[in-house]
């Protein structure tokens, strides 16, 4: 280790290296799906804004798509991250991991622009293959999901590899049986069919299954992995309700599919089967609280990063409510005949994805820096701690603040929009026109805004935290 | 198979859901809380949250008219039990799981491993 507080990558090992540069493209991706966001919401009150140059499809599908993007980059780099500690021995394969990278990071760039300045225009097998694949959120042209394919495969080769040859651990078993399915679904958003009810069904594979499923997996092992480092929580017990928890999950989470299946023209024994295992989806949820409590009176919540660890804890809550209370609050096939499609799943799906993923995300980024910077003190009376508070702060009140109001104009486009006038055109422009609805847009450009702030204060915090700090980190044995 | 929720019943509907799951999870952490500290006037909280869950389900099975069905019926049983029976498995996994916690020999807590020599970046 070097000086304490410089940022010096002798610090790191090999697979850190790397995965400090999936956290730095992952942090600008981030900004990125923030910027679209605004633009798009802002479009939502000013509908000639941008019109011609930058339209709303165009915003809203690189918003949604830099969320999918940034997330997969940060998963990555934290897996990369934990790598060569978990196993013991240096990555395998590592500069194949880093040519994939490049070819990652740059058909990212190349797919944005082509979005950005190829805005309209025939579809057809070119365009398939080139422009757009016509899937929402996952509308990168073939290439590029052939190229991401790929990616994905040296991504597993790297985990698998250097566990098949170092230590063999839970965490590490769980993670590598994952990435086989990371790896797989996504193949499933590539099958094309003219048929619009079987695109849906395999589309659905990928944004359940793959987003839902194997991205909650992969947390579950960094969720082990950050609270054996952040709380000294012993290995064993880690590991052995990672082992619960993904059972309960993927004992739920398969089937609760169904609830996408719904509408979409698929059999209807999907009700039956969507509405059982969605109700049963909760239950790793209780589970989570009652572990949660027993840890907290065992531990005492003592940390070695504590910007690292009140991201952890933000998960737990966020996964709760975003998912859970969010998730069930419509899930139901008999509420959501009215909801699916709404502003209501807009609110659930900004709540779950930031309090499910983006927390862990970032509470890595803490990791990071904090070993990045040659192991320096991160817990109570850090010199400069009320930037991470402050962001964690305003990305949560800006959060709670979109995804509140987006539950309002969502409340009142079920009822209008599709209870009463039945999902007309009518009922769409009168349910748009509502004041529930435009207000409801209103409030939820100021969240924007403020987590948009904490965002840029998180982004300072990253590049500051640690520098002044001469301490070394706390030794949880004290 | 499924009978679409009356508009009246919307905000009943979203509102008993919601409160499923949070009673769901008070419960769990009041009933966690009691058995940790052992404070018997908390495990008494914990069953009225599981009150207030019952009759939450309860209201979510009449607004989403579940009762007019065998299947939907069961589940509305099947929830009733399930978060009922599931803090106290839970809490037979946490004791299990940390029985071994206090008596084993320990292993010295490591922050940072040492730098593995890889290849270079």
């Amino acid at each position: 280790m070097t000086a304490l507080g410089k940022l010096d990558r002798a610090n790191l090992n090999g697979g850190q290296k790397l995965a400090v540069k999936y956290f730095t493209v992952a942090i600008a991706l981030f900004g990125a799906q923030i910027l679209f966001g605004l633009l798009a919401g802002l479009q939502y009150l000013y509908p000639d804004f941008l019109f011609g140059i930058l339209d709303f499809s165009v915003n809203r599908m690189v918003h949604i798509n830099a969320m999918v993007v940034w997330l997969l980059f940060g998963f990555l780099g934290s897996v990369y991250w934990l790598l060569e500690d978990e196993s013991g021995v240096p990555v395998v394969g590592l500069g194949l991991g880093n040519l994939a990278f490049w070819i990652f990071t740059l058909a990212v760039v190349v797919v944005v622009l082509v979005y950005l300045l190829v805005q309209t225009g025939v579809g057809e097998q070119s365009s398939i293959w080139l422009i757009n694949e016509g899937r929402e959120y996952i509308e990168a042209p073939r290439w590029a999901d052939i190229g991401i394919v790929v990616c994905v495969l040296v991504f597993f080769y790297n985990a698998a590899a250097t566990f098949a040859k170092g230590r063999y651990t839970g965490i590490g078993g769980v993670l590598v049986l994952d990435l086989i399915a990371l790896a797989g679904i996504y193949l499933a958003g590539m099958y094309y069919t003219p048929n619009i009810s079987m695109d849906q069904h395999w589309w659905w594979w990928v944004i359940h299954l793959w987003v839902e499923a194997t991205w909650e997996v992969l947390v579950g092992c960094l969720m082990a992995y950050g609270l054996i480092k952040t709380l000294g929580v012993r290995r064993k017990i880690v590991e052995t309700w990672l082992y619960i928890e993904v059972a309960l999950m993927f004992g739920s989470g398969i089937l609760g599919l169904g609830h996408h299946y719904f509408w979409i023209g698929t059999p209807e024994y999907w009700f039956t089967i969507g509405g059982f295992f969605s109700a049963l989806e909760p239950i790793p949820l209780v589970a989570m609280v009652v572990h949660a409590v027993f840890d907290a009176g065992h531990h005492k919540l003592k940390s070695t990063n504590n910007p690292a660890l009140a991201w952890i804890i933000a998960q737990a809550f966020g996964n709760f409510f975003g998912a859970g209370v969010w998730g069930f609050m419509h899930t139901l096939p008999q509420i959501n005949l009215y909801t699916h499609g709404t502003q209501w799943t807009a609110s659930h799906g900004h709540f779950a994805f930031f309090g499910a993923y983006v927390t862990m995300v970032i509470a890595y980024f803490y990791l990071a820096i904090q070993k990045w910077r040659g192991g320096v003190y991160m817990s109570g009376n850090l010199i400069g701690a009320w930037k991470w508070k402050w962001a964690l702060a305003l990305l949560h009140i800006g959060m709670l603040m979109m995804t509140m109001a987006m539950l309002i104009s969502g409340y009142e486009q079920s009822q209008i929009e599709r209870a009463i006038e039945g999902s007309s055109w009518v009922g769409y422009f009168t349910a748009q026109a509502h004041p529930w609805f435009v207000q409801g847009m209103q409030w939820r450009q100021i969240g924007g805004w403020i987590f948009a702030a904490g965002f840029v204060l998180l982004a300072w915090d990253l590049m500051t935290i640690g520098r002044k700090e001469t301490r070394p980190v706390r030794s949880l044995t004290e | 198979m499924i009978e679409p929720v009356a508009l009246k019943d919307f905000f009943l509907t979203f509102f008993s859901a919601a409160m499923v799951i949070m009673t769901g999870g008070l419960y769990a952490l009041l009933f966690a809380y009691a058995r940790l500290k052992h404070r018997p006037g908390f495990m008494l909280l914990a069953y009225t949250a599981y009150l207030g869950l019952f009759i939450s389900v309860l209201a979510l099975a009449f607004a989403a008219n579940l009762f007019n069905n065998n299947f939907w019926t069961v589940i509305v049983l099947l929830m009733l039990i399930g978060y009922l029976l599931a803090p106290h498995a839970i809490w037979h996994l946490c004791v299990g799981t940390h029985r071994d916690e206090e008596t084993d020999e320990a292993e010295p807590i490591k922050v940072f491993s040492t730098v593995v020599k890889s290849k270079g970046v």
